[in-house]
């Protein structure tokens, strides 16, 4: 019965510390950004440099490529479904012997190459979000509240290489004895787990409500 | 005449309550799933996911950028018990490669080597060379524990007042890329007639990549000291010492063969398996059936001496991104094994074995899975290769390492004849779950999810289907399968509580 106490005990404790600890994702940070429109097209200029932290920073000179996926939002307030989606694509490599930066920006107006000297420069251009287009003006009616989210990822991993990475989980003991039990059987297992993030770092930002004014007659 | 004045955007923080209302609301909108707007060509409708990742969108977007350069030297640091040889073998590019330094083939190399287990963190980085074009790839490891409990058994009920066993495994022995792993359990004896303290005990190595190929291969040694119970009166399912006895039997064998990687997600691996079995079977077992009468019955094993020699083929695909807490992808696994007198074998047999998993995500949140796992065993197939109650219904307490440490009559809840059910020729487990995600945080206690989970199971002897003289419904063992628990994936392992696992464990009789 002793065991048994304790063996619920310790159930019991992890269970509490499993509610303890739910609900900790990531939420978005709040950040003003700025709105225009031009012709049909509404634009934004923020920018996501928070995504690079001093340790990815420096990583952008270590000659390998880094990755940066951007996908935006516009959704009406209190809304659950957007109008407008746009995704965006910046890679940047440095190159050791001709000791400059080459950045490729995809966007919705096609891909652009630039070469830079300075890191400072590389970093601006991958996370820079300077007159964005997010949105045909034809989705966005007048005098009605919309929000922007932006989700921006440094070197996202597919889903098949998450799949590769964490595959020994899943193989079992391999055992002779309970074939079956281990063939049929869920499992469960303790040890030193690595969790592998979806992406090295994910910034999420969230814009404050903005709405466009009926133009005067 | 001036031109009308453009709009103009303007903060809509009109109060603070109205800012706190409409942060809120974005955070719901954001998990919800979003399908306003196709994404770009080539690119997965999973992109509108806000709480997924772009995943791929980085090769189907992206294209080559930087120069080309020459792989000079490759430089391995922070091993300490990994070999640096392996290391390199798991790379995909050697020395004198010459490739774009945008290549796929250098960002996954961080994930192949992750992919072996056994590093915790993996840092690339590139350094020039000796001469203008060369690149020096530095790879720096932090290795992390890959020793893990892989199985936990403990429990109690009339035919073991206590067992208690554990599976624990090195996937990186000594550094060598070689696993082992083994694993020992000790079953006590009830007041059964015959019954006797049980144990058993393994040890396995194997050896996943052979020099950096595609080929792998395993080995087992197996011992087991049981002791079968088996029913010789009383009514099914009858929880009575007086009802059951309990035989003797000994159990040592080998086990191992190749295993081939297909690709980075699937494998087959092929199996020889020789076993002696030493068995003290009565001579001519009986049960007296409620009724009166008194039947044979089949302890499925040869009195004295016997081998089993087998060969065996499995096939594994697991594409599931998240194993510990699957919302999507799919896992099949199949396998076959033949025993047969021509190679020295006592029993002549035929076991095939499928599992197929898979799971479909509903909302960013929730997922609905589908799990299906079932089997034939053809011939005079020993006891212990035959379909275990506790293989197809999740309420039961399972075999312990091979041996039986509890008769527990699963729960009858269609009504259906079951109460006897132990082992059985044809068996499976159909089960339909609902997964729901609790909670993700990228530190100590990843994730939990909550789950519902309602299946049917049935498990059947070749002779409950002939010889039946009722319908077959009523001669197949049929019942449901219900469960609810909680799956938390954490720093320390993969952990599972649920309603039936409390059920297998609780000592009804």
């Amino acid at each position: 019965m002793v065991t048994r106490g304790r063996a619920a005990l310790g159930v019991a404790l992890t269970l509490v510390l499993a509610l303890t600890t739910a609900g900790a994702e990531q939420r978005p940070v709040q950040r003003t950004m700025r709105f225009a429109e031009r012709g049909t097209t509404l634009y934004v200029t923020t920018d996501v440099t928070n995504l690079f932290d001093k340790a990815a920073y420096d990583r952008l000179e270590d000659g390998l490529a880094s990755t940066v996926v951007i996908r935006l939002w516009v959704y009406p307030s209190g809304k659950k479904t957007p109008v407008a989606f746009q995704l965006l694509h910046r890679e940047v490599v440095y190159d050791l012997w001709g000791e400059i930066y080459e950045v490729a920006v995809t966007g919705p107006s096609g891909r652009r190459l630039y070469r830079v000297k300075y890191k400072a420069e590389a970093l601006k251009l991958v996370t820079g979000l300077d007159q964005v287009a997010i949105a045909e003006v034809g989705a966005i009616p007048y005098e009605k509240n919309f929000e922007l989210a932006i989700v921006a990822e440094l070197n996202p991993v597919s889903a098949e290489t998450m799949a590769e990475v964490r595959r020994w989980l899943s193989d079992g003991a391999g055992g002779g004895l309970d074939r079956g039990g281990s063939f049929f059987g869920s499992f469960v297992s303790v040890f030193v787990n690595l969790k592998v993030p979806d992406a090295d770092r994910v910034l999420r930002l969230a814009s404050q409500p903005f709405y466009r004014k009926r133009p005067k007659r | 005449m001036a031109a009308p004045a453009p709009p103009r955007y303007r903060l809509g923080v009109h109060r603070p309550g109205l800012f706190a209302c409409a942060l809120a609301a974005l955070a719901l909108a954001a998990a919800a799933p979003a399908h306003a707007q196709a994404p770009p060509p080539g690119v997965s409708p999973d992109l509108l996911d806000p709480e997924g990742s772009t995943g791929d969108v980085g090769t189907a977007l992206g294209g080559a950028i930087g120069p080309v350069v020459t792989i000079e030297d490759i430089q391995i640091a922070g091993n300490r018990s990994t070999s640096t040889r392996l290391i390199e073998r798991s790379l995909p590019f050697r020395r004198g490669d010459q490739l774009r330094v945008s290549d796929p083939r250098l960002a996954r190399a961080r994930w192949k080597l992750l992919a072996l287990g056994y590093f915790r963190e993996v840092d690339l980085a590139l350094r020039r060379g000796t001469r203008h074009g060369q690149v020096i790839v530095a790879v720096v490891v932090a290795e992390r524990g890959t020793v893990a409990l892989n199985r936990l058994w403990f429990g109690t009920s009339a035919v073991a007042p206590w067992w208690l066993g554990a599976d624990v495994g090195d996937r990186n022995f000594l550094g060598s890329g070689l696993a082992l792993g083994g694993g020992a359990a000790y079953a006590s004896a009830g007041a059964i007639v015959g019954a006797r303290p049980q144990w058993a005990g393994e040890l396995r190595l194997s050896a996943p990549a052979l020099r950096g190929t595609r080929w792998g291969a395993h080995g087992a040694i197996t011992g087991q000291h049981g002791s079968e119970p088996y029913r010789v009166s009383g009514p099914p399912g009858s929880g009575e010492a007086a009802d059951l006895r309990a035989f003797g039997y000994r159990r040592l064998g080998v086990r191992g063969g190749p295993a081939y990687t297909l690709s980075s997600l699937s494998s087959v691996v092929a199996d020889l398996r020789v076993e002696a079995i030493d068995a003290a079977v009565p001579i001519a077992p009986t049960r007296q059936l409620p009724d009166g009468r008194v039947t044979a019955i089949d302890l499925g094993l040869r009195r004295g001496d016997s081998r089993v020699v087998s060969v065996g083929l499995g096939y594994t695909r697991d594409n599931r991104p998240d194993p510990a807490l699957p919302h999507q992808g799919t896992r099949v696994e199949v396998a076959g094994e033949l025993g047969t007198s021509l190679l020295g074998g006592s029993y002549d047999f035929a076991v095939l074995l499928g599992r197929y998993d898979r799971f479909w995500p509903l909302t960013h949140k929730s997922a609905f899975g589908l799990r299906l796992a079932g089997g034939t065993v053809i011939g005079d197939a020993p006891r212990f290769d035959r379909i275990h109650i506790g293989d197809v219904d999740r309420m039961v307490a399972p075999r312990v390492m091979g041996m039986t440490t509890a008769l527990t009559a699963p729960l009858d809840l269609l009504g259906t004849d079951n109460a006897d059910t132990v082992y059985g020729e044809v068996g499976g487990s159909v089960t339909v779950e609902y997964v729901y995600q609790w909670w993700r945080r990228p530190h100590r206690i990843y994730g939990g999810d909550l789950f519902v989970a309602a299946g049917a199971w049935t498990l059947a002897t070749t002779d409950e289907l002939r010889l039946r003289d009722r319908g077959a419904f009523a001669a197949l063992p049929v019942d449901l399968v219900l469960d609810v628990g909680l799956r938390i994936d954490t720093e320390i392992g993969v952990f599972e509580f649920s309603l039936a696992n409390a059920l297998g464990r609780v000592p009804r009789w």
